[in-house]
């Protein structure tokens, strides 16, 4: 089964492109300060995450503490009931 | 400079003066027009404009445009014509709804907000999108939600990409049809279209890329909204005008800046966004203006994700470099936009 954080990498990657495919973006990488998370992009999160997971993301979980790196959203996942996020 | 409260005072005068100086020189000396055709909206920033176009070339040299819709404020078309009288400026008043409604701008939003809140009568109701408020004391992402407001009261609605896209791409024909009336004038009169985009505005990508962005020259692009109050007083722009709260006047029902997109209130988002081009700490930042360092933190992370993700609007478009250097000493392909 594929982790959770892989097929959140892959969705970034494809998402949010970049000239490089893969580079700079680890498990720790800040979208925010890599500057590939702008308002629209947060929205293809957002959904991407409510669709793939089966969750509901309230407004007030719309924090860069839950959202901003592969490694927070793997935590947010978990503290969600996703089971084997954050593994 | 010191950084304090009071680190964004100007001495009016002078820069009165300097800018004065600028548009002669680019109106007259660079572009060899014959005035200035600009865009009054009623608010603070476009009356300035013409206030120190008037200065700088006289005011039978300025032409004023007052380019109201049905959605506008009606009290931002009266008072853009108190101050072309005021300023003894001729200011022509095109409505331009009936080009909005043959691009389909209304309907096209109309069906987006129909799809989140079926019974939103446009006739009635207002709406608009917004940010996340108080970015000084909460965690939150810029993320634009709708706001949709009736008789029956208020309702958010969270956005989905395609929505969101669908109806700022909607939104933003009224600044281009703008930018298109204001130089369909500007080339019948040998004019250049002025600009009235401030710096806190130009910093954080606050206009239109090709509406309100599109203009041939930018005399505030160096001035802190605060500072253009500042001198707007000094200048004599109409009281009402000066305290209108700023606002973009694009959306039914109305919605400030603030609310908008800055998401702090206009000094302490002027003061915050000196400290973070000065590259201050967020310690020494906080300690000046009585905030902490975590709320300074949280507005130094806007500025930072908001300049990265709008730098296009500041820039010619990327291209590649020719061979050989031109002669011409042009602007460079890809290179800033100067202020």
């Amino acid at each position: 089964m594929t982790a959770a954080r892989d097929i959140i990498k892959l969705f970034v990657l494809k998402t949010f492109p970049t000239d490089s495919p893969g580079a700079g973006i680890d498990y720790e990488t800040s979208f925010v300060d890599a500057g590939i998370m702008d308002s629209m992009r947060v929205l293809e999160l957002v959904e991407f995450l409510e669709g793939q997971f089966g969750i509901t993301i309230k407004d007030s979980e719309l924090v860069p503490g839950n959202l901003d790196s592969i490694r927070n959203i793997c935590r947010y996942l978990e503290s969600k009931g996703v089971t084997g996020a954050d593994s | 400079m010191a950084f304090n409260g009071d680190v964004l005072s100007i001495n009016p005068v002078c820069e009165t003066q300097r800018i004065c100086g600028f548009i002669k020189a680019q109106v007259f000396s660079k572009y060899k027009r014959k005035g200035v055709v600009l865009g009054l909206s009623g608010g603070v920033d476009s009356a300035l404009a013409a206030c120190l176009c008037v200065r700088a070339l006289g005011p039978e040299r300025i032409r004023g445009l007052v380019l109201p819709e049905k959605e506008s404020s009606p009290e931002s078309a009266e008072l853009a014509a108190e101050q072309a009288e005021a300023l003894g400026i001729c200011a022509d008043v095109v409505d331009i709804t009936p080009l909005l409604q043959a691009f389909d701008v209304y309907e096209r939003r109309t069906a987006v907000v129909r799809e989140l809140c079926e019974s939103y009568d446009p006739e009635t109701d207002g709406m608009r999108i917004t940010l996340p408020p108080d970015v000084l004391n909460r965690d939150g992402l810029n993320v634009f939600s709708l706001k949709v407001s009736t008789t029956r009261g208020e309702f958010s609605y969270r956005l989905k990409p395609d929505q969101l896209h669908a109806i700022v791409s909607a939104q933003n024909m009224k600044q281009r049809t703008r930018m298109i009336q204001l130089y369909s004038l500007a080339e019948r009169l040998n004019c250049v279209v002025c600009g009235t985009t401030n710096r806190t505005e130009m910093e954080q990508g606050f206009f239109v890329k090709h509406g309100d962005g599109g203009v041939d020259i930018e005399p505030l692009a160096h001035l802190y909204k605060t500072q253009v109050f500042q001198l707007a007083e000094h200048l004599g722009v109409i009281e009402k005008i000066r305290s209108r709260a700023p606002a973009p006047d694009t959306w039914p029902g109305g919605v400030t800046d603030e609310e908008f997109y800055f998401r702090m209130p206009l000094k302490t988002l002027d003061l915050l966004l000196y400290a973070w081009k000065a590259e201050l700490s967020a310690d020494d930042a906080g300690r000046e203006l009585d905030l902490t360092a975590e709320q300074v933190t949280r507005a130094f992370r806007d500025f930072q994700s908001k300049e990265k993700s709008t730098w296009h609007l500041r820039s010619l478009p990327p291209s590649l470099e020719t061979e050989r250097p031109s002669r011409s000493a042009g602007a460079k392909p890809g290179g800033s936009r100067s202020s």
